[in-house]
């Protein structure tokens, strides 16, 4: 090494380190919100699943509130009690398929037709772009609950616009609530409906981001419609596609709100056919009381969604490994 | 440089606006007044009586949250031990059961100490048991009291061809199973109009007309499984909501499919869409509410095996209630003889002060929306012969699980199978409804 | 939704007969695409106006067949119900000020944050970056059983500080934030004002700030439109309705024994009718902002 870039280097170094100090005041700047995170993010998950080993009812509670002796909560701890009987509880089983159906109805159909919605609205040509744009947005500004109510109208049985029409072509009316697929669907509508617009716009910007480059030369080796699509534009948006399946998972699985309200209660349906998750734990947690239990299902909640991130992650790694090919 | 200063700026100025606001609606209240909060469900507070207080005590603000039912009883155990806790809480009766139990009980102001044992002799003495708590306290003053009759349509009973004055009715269904057959001669006979509007309400009527229902009075064990009291009623509910069976489906039933209190319920009231309704005396305004086209039209009958209790509630004041006294005020005088009878004349609920019931107000009380029946009458010897039913720590949850049984009978959803009953009976609903239970409540 | 599907099919099948399709290279819009657009705007249309004619008629109209497809007159019965049920008008101040306060601390928070974890040499940064997005995976409602105690203890039911203050900050935004200042801050820039001598705080102020004014703003809308329709917290938090927020108003009148639906309808009307009369004014701000963050996540 020539002297002139040892200095150089060793100057490089004095200036990084002066910038590591002088930017360790960015502490500061993360630190109201990692505080916060903490305290409200991860210590109420901590201490759920910390609760999921306990006998915790509503009456150990109390008991712990008027008198504050430690003794009753040695007494309720429970070791693995609550998991055993978690692993063995057939509802918690169909509160996973019920999520997991209504998260297929769901995803699935929504994923292709934002797709092609997007698709549509890319085009330079297209008169009103704005319009439709902002007009597909409309459904996410709304509330849960309003959607619901609305929904429940709209799917009920003797008097809902659908089974109006239905009957008017001829149909049997459909339990849109009592039916299990039937339920599964008209909530999946509601998810649907509401984030239709968004993902569209959401592949819209992927699909405008693709280069051209990619498409001409695509064009040039005399590549068809359908060969475009599969080897220039779905691998272009494979982040796009991974990001939302993601979300929607994660969605998808502490889906709570819209059977709530659905239903008008804790049950998810007389034979719980709609009953989800998440769902399931406040009903145990709230209706039932039992604490302890419902916090055992919040971890079975938390272990599901590692597995499915875990192969969410795999699923990515391949396809990028595919690309590379 | 200078937009972030001035978004700085901003957001403080902001921020301290939105926490001011909130801090103010915390602690605005002038010295002299008062503000009793009030935590409800339905209609346990009707609002021209309410009215009548306002009027006469311009110093004190009631403020009344109604909330949903299983909200507001969850919400009140949780905030019973915090300083968050209303002036005064409503109980029904199902959740009376474990807000008895002796801790529980502990964090409800003893309205004895508040001159509750003076007017004790004022109310029916089952009725005012049922406030004390297990730990010897009076915690709550009884509402209303429910009592059962059948309401029934005269125009859909004349078409079937059946009776249409109540004695004659009465006499139709001397039993429970009685009630069922006529019940399908009427369906027979009037084609697509149900007999009565949900069959799940069989269930809390027979059940609540025997003395014990799913926890012993005196060991206060669970005895639910084993109560044949609990079996039958069940058993009636499920023949009912099932009176046969085609293609392994319940085909049939003496009640249309809609749940009570929904929307559908009043929209198929006016319809004429079902021809009876257990009706308890609270039922009565809401069949007025709910179908204001068909006054005169509607008859009372007495219900098989005479009398049942359908529902009520306990007004209480939790302990660490901001203002004891005055709350005291207002309960003792929304539930005094006076104010019941008021109550009762308006909006038909029956008063639980039983030394009303010879006055000629309720005695000759007759209401020309169910055909100038003596309701009055009716009800006071039904409450009269009421006996008490013990209430254990956890019957609404019991009871919501047993109402979901029934309905998967109705809907034909009992798809699962258990024990040795096949899917779609009525032996497996009962079966798998013993397991939730279990399953639930851990008894 | 089939037919849409195959329509849409047909729509690029037609367009692209005997070349690809180039996005960049403008052809011929066919009308199918015109009709699929307007059947979605229709679709996303119409729960609103449907809302209207439930809630303009009256309760009995809804249980006709057929129904009404037409408003009627009785919408400002509808609102008197509301009103005497529910102190509606107060429940949509209290929310306005609240999703303006958790909106603003909300874009504050998260942009220190963002900028921190985007360009600064902070300690321990991946480390936090992992145990953040962990986290975030989680279902909200896991904790609300723990955050209901907390709140009891504290005392807060009942008090806009149980809303406001576990929502003043999340991730979401500050990985939004992160992306967005990773992305639009070049280096270079940063370089040279550090050469200059400028403080991290100079840095912050005079650089950061201005270039994702833009961004912090769509943030700050998606906050508040999610603080907005907020309703299982609120709902939990809440019991005075002098407090409610326009979520928990609206299943006030969903909550009474006998569900009235012209005026259930009617309340989430009027809850979400001011949302609509923001969206008007800022709707394509929002559009842009979830396009850009698309790309930029």
């Amino acid at each position: 090494m020539t002297a002139i870039s040892q200095t150089l280097k060793s100057r490089k170094r004095r200036r990084m380190s002066a910038i590591a100090r002088q930017d360790r005041v960015g502490l500061f700047y993360v630190a109201p919100f990692f505080v916060h995170f903490v305290l409200f993010g991860a210590i109420p998950i901590v201490f759920t699943t910390a609760l999921a080993f306990f006998n915790a009812d509503f009456q150990t509670y109390y008991e712990f509130i008027t008198n504050h002796q430690l003794s009753v909560l040695t007494n309720a701890f429970a070791g693995l009690d609550n998991f055993r009987e978690l692993f063995k509880d057939s509802y918690f089983w169909l509160a996973l398929r019920n999520t997991f159906s209504i998260w297929l109805i769901s995803t699935v159909p929504q994923l292709i037709i934002a797709f092609g919605l997007a698709s549509l609205l890319a085009n330079a040509r297209l008169r009103a772009s704005t319009f439709w744009r902002t007009a597909l947005m409309i459904p996410n500004i709304t509330s849960v609950l309003a959607v619901a109510i609305v929904f429940q109208q709209l799917f009920g049985r003797d008097f809902g616009i659908f089974n109006v029409l239905l009957h008017y072509v001829g149909h049997k009316p459909i339990e849109w609530v009592a039916g299990t697929i039937p339920s599964h669907f008209a909530i999946a509508t509601m998810i649907n409906w509401r984030w239709l617009g968004y993902n569209s716009l959401i592949f819209l910007a992927a699909i405008l981001a693709i280069p051209k480059e990619l498409y001409e030369s695509a064009a040039l080796d005399g590549a068809s419609r359908w060969q475009t699509v599969r080897y220039v534009t779905i691998p272009q948006m494979k982040n796009t596609i991974t990001f939302m399946l993601v979300m929607g998972t994660i969605g998808g699985l502490g889906l709570f709100v819209e059977p709530l309200t659905y239903g008008g209660g804790f049950d998810g349906g007389a034979n719980s056919q709609f009953l989800t998750m998440t769902l399931y734990l406040y009903k145990q947690a709230f209706m039932n009381q039992r604490l302890g239990y419902g916090a055992a299902i919040g971890v079975g909640i938390t272990l599901v969604v590692m597995i499915i991130s875990a192969i969410n992650f795999m699923i990515t790694r391949s396809i990028a490994g595919e690309e590379s090919k | 440089m200078k937009l972030g200063i001035r978004i700085r700026t901003g957001l403080a100025v902001a921020v301290a606006t939105g926490l001011a606001v909130a801090g103010a609606g915390v602690g605005a209240q002038a010295a002299s007044n008062v503000t009793l909060t009030v935590w409800s469900y339905g209609n346990v507070f009707e609002p021209k009586i309410v009215d009548m207080y306002r009027k006469a005590h311009p110093d004190v603000t009631i403020k009344i949250t109604k909330m949903n039912l299983d909200d507001e009883h969850n919400k009140l155990l949780y905030a019973l031990p915090s300083r968050a806790v209303p002036d005064v809480a409503a109980v029904e009766m199902a959740y009376m059961g474990q807000f008895r139990q002796p801790m529980i009980a502990a964090q409800f102001t003893n309205l004895n100490t508040l001159g509750a044992n003076k007017i004790a002799s004022d109310y029916l003495p089952f009725r005012w048991a049922q406030g004390t708590g297990l730990n010897g306290a009076q915690i709550g003053l009884p509402t209303d009291v429910g009592g059962l009759a059948v309401a029934y349509r005269t125009d859909l009973f004349k078409k079937a061809g059946f009776p249409t004055k109540r004695e004659e009715v009465t006499a139709l269904w001397p039993t429970w199973e009685k009630f069922i057959t006529v019940g399908k001669q009427f369906q027979n006979k009037v084609p697509g109009v149900g007999f009565m509007d949900s069959t799940g309400t069989l269930f809390a009527a027979v059940l609540n007309q025997g003395t014990e229902k799913y926890y012993d009075a005196k060991s206060r064990a669970a005895i639910y499984r084993t109560n044949p009291t609990v079996k039958r009623a069940f058993d009636i509910a499920a023949k009912a909501g099932c009176t046969f069976m085609r293609n392994n489906k319940c085909a049939g039933s003496i009640g249309t499919k809609i749940n009570q209190f929904s929307p559908d319920w009043g929209a198929a009231m006016n319809k004429g869409a079902f021809a009876a309704v257990l009706a308890p005396a609270w039922m009565l305004d809401y069949i007025k509410q709910q179908a204001p086209g068909t006054k005169g039209k509607w008859d009372i009958a007495a219900v098989p095996g005479g009398g049942g209790n359908m529902g009520g509630s306990m007004l209480t004041i939790p302990k660490k209630a901001k203002n004891a006294k005055a709350a005291w005020d207002f309960i003792s005088w929304y539930l005094a003889p006076a104010q019941q009878l008021k109550t009762f004349q308006l909006y038909g609920l029956f008063p639980t002060t039983y030394k009303m019931y010879s006055q000629p107000s309720i005695k000759n009380y007759k209401d020309p929306f169910f055909n100038n029946a003596p309701v009055g009458a009716i009800y006071s010897s039904s409450a009269m012969k009421l006996k008490p039913i013990y209430a254990g720590a956890k019957d609404r949850l019991i009871d919501s699980t047993f109402g979901q049984a029934l309905a998967r009978i109705t809907q034909g959803t009992q798809t699962k199978s258990c024990g040795s009953f096949p899917a779609q009976t009525s032996g497996a609903a009962w079966c798998q409804a013993l397991q939730d239970i279990q399953h639930n409540v851990g008894q | 939704m089939t037919a849409t599907l195959e329509q849409m099919e047909t729509t690029t099948q037609q367009s692209a007969s005997p070349k690809p399709r180039r996005r960049s290279i403008s052809k011929r819009v066919s009308p199918f695409t015109y009709v699929a657009l307007t059947l979605m705007t229709f679709i996303s249309v119409f729960p609103f106006y449907w809302m209207y004619v439930v809630a303009s008629n009256g309760s009995e109209e809804i249980s006709k067949i057929p129904p009404s497809l037409t408003p009627g007159g009785n919408f400002p019965n509808v609102v008197n119900t509301i009103t005497q049920a529910v102190p509606f008008w107060h429940a949509i101040l209290n929310t306005a000020i609240v999703s303006t306060v958790i909106a603003l601390c909300n874009v504050f928070f998260s942009t220190l944050a963002g900028f921190a974890l985007a360009k600064l040499r902070v300690p321990g940064k991946r480390g936090m970056l992992l145990f953040i997005i962990g986290t975030m995976m989680l279902p909200a409602q896991l904790g609300v059983i723990f955050m209901y105690m907390v709140m009891s203890w504290l005392n807060w039911i009942n008090d806009f500080k149980a809303l406001v203050v576990p929502a003043i900050v999340g991730a979401f935004g500050v990985f939004w934030m992160r992306q967005i200042i990773d992305s639009q801050l070049p280096n270079e820039l940063l370089e040279a004002a550090r050469i200059d001598g400028a403080s991290v705080f100079r840095i912050y102020r005079s650089i950061v700030v201005p270039t994702v004014l833009p961004a912090a703003f769509v943030l700050g809308l998606f906050s508040f439109l999610g603080t907005w329709n907020d309703y299982l917290w609120p709902s939990l938090v809440l019991n005075d309705p002098e407090r409610f927020t326009v979520q928990v108003a609206i299943t006030q009148l969903n909550n009474s024994y006998t569900v009235d639906y012209a005026a259930n309808m009617g309340a989430a009307l009027l809850g979400t009718t001011p949302l609509l009369l923001l969206f008007i004014f800022v709707g394509r701000r929002l559009v842009a902002g979830v396009m850009e963050g698309a790309v930029k996540g």
